[in-house]
């Protein structure tokens, strides 16, 4: 190892070079740059070892962003010479300023916004395309594609079963649990059961189903079309005379509208089921108890009122994962950005219109 | 330092997914070569490229890059021996979300000391290189096309003058005037660099125009080596079928 050396010898304006000047060098970084325009010959008989790195560095270092070309090289053998050439040639490129200011608050908040306007815009354009494309399917219901419907409900659906059923058994506990608790100090144990009923049925179910599926299908939907997109699976899809509309995006839609209201029917089974389990254990109340009780307050109404907000967030979904995945551009980063923003939309989609249903169920005194 | 041996192949044989890919290969390639590796489809060309890089391991053999055993290599040996040579992978590898300049100036952040700035400014220098204009310099690669692409690619294996630089298909998916260019750009940067370059390709152009030497891989076996007249005098089906393709392209 020879570590590289800049000396500048004021009396002659010369600057020598000494040592290995190669870019991997760790000794190349200590270079301290001489003041701008005070050399004019450059001397480079010490130098052992040059590489581009170091050709740029060194001339950097002895004329930061003035004119290479007007230095007087001596001492330099044929290759290195050659290099250094090179560098000189291409020395222009790289002058002028590194990196710009990251975007103020202002500019952010601005971009944000734009970004939200265009997610929304892109929404009602998504809407406006499939509803023509339902309008065309029902001219020739035959076009649709049963199979595809198939396999896109046996993982939405079927393969979240346990999952869905498992997380509405734990909230059932702990919301049982928890109301439990209160209830105890009044003696009012059986109110328990109201309260899990309504909670699961009403609230709970629709919503931490609809977020699951979010999660879980919205982001495989984004992933899916957009690496579909990536890999040209899609134009492939329209040039051999298929609907990417029929194929992609409608089987999913229905597959979505099918497997929510099931799902979450299924996650009132659960959510109840895990506030008998507590009710038992730590209220006192039989199981008998339990369902009697349940008979006389669990009025169909509340498991009609969740199971129809389960096709409404299902379509919104489907919309917005459908619409990202097609949205992405043909690179990874805008893949992953696109599944991100469709797990993110779906959640707050869901939960808006939820508190629309509560208010425009309240009003109409359901 | 003439006909210094940068990379050293002996006796490599290789089984994936139970298929035997290469079953004897040895070949090596001396300091300030282009040598071109050339084969059908399937012979285990990029495999062998693979191997020789450190990504995939033979199944017996040995593999000398640099004066350095590449398989056994212990981690920290084989991540200093990789700031050695570049890699310019088929269809570019650029990162996708970093913009051009700041895919060029990865390697340098990571195993250089210089500043930040620094690395910019020289990447901007290495895509000057290249041949590519300022303005590519703060783009997504996205906003490329295959040609630029590549060339940034180049550059980017190219930011810590490496000795040795590996090349899988250059000029694939280029149309033929952007091809020669690259191959043009390969050899005045494999002169007046001094690298040594050892690429993987189909292209008979880029076999005609810019290396020195080809080597032949086919059934498993190193065919035959040496300047396209050696080739010619070799009597195999498939390199003579290889070889005559330009002549009957023309008619």
């Amino acid at each position: 190892m020879n570590p590289a050396r800049l000396e500048f010898d004021a009396a002659t304006a010369t600057a020598r070079a000494a040592g290995d000047w190669r870019v991997r060098d760790p000794d190349l970084a200590r270079i301290a740059p001489l003041p701008e325009g005070a050399v004019r010959v450059l001397d480079g008989s010490g130098i052992t070892a040059l590489d581009t790195g170091g050709a740029w560095k060194l001339i950097a270092s002895t004329v930061a962003q003035g004119d290479p070309g007007q230095l007087t090289l001596s001492g330099f053998g044929a290759p290195q010479r050659a290099i250094l050439d090179l560098v000189i040639r291409h020395y222009g490129a790289t002058r002028g300023a590194v990196g710009g200011r990251p975007p103020g608050l202002l500019a952010q908040f601005g971009r944000g916004a734009l970004a939200v306007w265009r997610d929304l815009v892109g929404l009602l354009d998504f809407m406006g395309r499939l509803s023509v494309e339902w309008l065309a399917l029902l001219r020739q219901p035959g076009r649709f594609r049963w199979r595809e419907l198939g396999a896109q409900t046996q993982t939405i659906f079927v393969n979240a079963i346990p999952l869905a059923v498992m997380m509405l058994f734990l909230l059932g506990v702990v919301f049982a649990y928890l109301m439990g608790v209160q209830a105890q100090k009044y003696g009012a144990n059986i109110f328990v059961v109201d309260g899990v009923a309504m909670a699961v049925t009403r609230e709970l179910s629709p919503v931490i189903v609809a977020i699951l599926v979010a999660g879980r299908s919205g982001a495989a939907i984004t992933a899916q079309i957009g690496t579909m997109k990536v890999t040209e699976e899609i134009d492939a899809i329209a040039t051999l005379g298929l609907s990417p509309w029929l194929v992609l995006v409608m089987p999913r839609i229905i597959a979505l509208l099918v497997a929510l209201p099931l799902l979450v029917f299924l996650g009132d089974v659960a959510g109840i089921f895990g506030g008998l389990v507590i009710a038992e254990h730590q209220l006192d109340i039989s199981p008998s108890m339990f369902v009697d009780r349940l008979d006389s307050v669990l009025e169909p109404k509340f498991v009609w009122v969740g199971l129809a907000k389960a096709p409404v967030f299902a379509a919104f979904i489907g919309l917005i994962a459908c619409r990202m995945g097609f949205a992405a551009r043909r690179d990874a980063r805008s893949v992953g950005e696109n599944t991100t923003s469709t797990v993110v939309q779906s959640i707050v989609a869901v939960i808006i219109l939820n508190a629309i249903f509560a208010i425009v169920l309240d009003y109409l005194g359901i | 330092m003439a006909s210094e041996t940068v990379l050293d192949v002996r006796d490599l044989a290789t089984t994936l997914g139970g298929k035997t890919i290469h079953r004897g290969v040895t070949l090596s390639v001396a300091r300030g070569e282009v040598v071109a590796l050339i084969g059908g489809s399937g012979s285990g060309k990029s495999v062998l490229l693979r191997e020789i890089i450190g990504l995939i391991r033979p199944a017996a053999g040995t593999i000398t890059l640099l004066g350095e055993p590449v398989w056994p290599l212990l981690p920290e040996r084989m991540a200093r021996l990789r700031q050695r040579f570049g890699v310019l992978f088929q269809d570019g590898a650029l990162f996708s979300s970093l913009t051009v300049e700041q895919n060029v100036a990865t390697p340098l952040r990571e195993h250089t000391r210089l500043a930040p700035a620094d690395c910019l400014r020289l990447a901007r220098l290495k895509l000057a290189l290249v041949g590519l204009p300022a303005d590519a310099a703060g783009k997504m690669p996205s906003e490329l096309s295959g040609g630029m692409r590549k060339r940034v690619a180049l550059a980017r294996a190219l930011a810590l003058d490496p000795e040795l630089l590996f090349l899988d298909e250059p000029t694939s998916g280029l149309d033929p005037v952007s091809a020669r260019a690259f191959d043009r750009l390969l050899r005045l940067l494999a002169d007046s660099l001094g690298l040594t370059v050892f690429l993987v390709t189909h292209d008979l152009d880029t076999l005609l125009s810019i290396t020195d030497r080809a080597i032949v891989l086919a059934d498993g076996r190193v065919l035959g080596a040496g300047t396209l007249d050696a080739l010619k005098r070799i009597d195999d089906a498939w390199l003579a079928a290889y070889l005559s393709a330009r002549a009957n392209e023309g008619r």
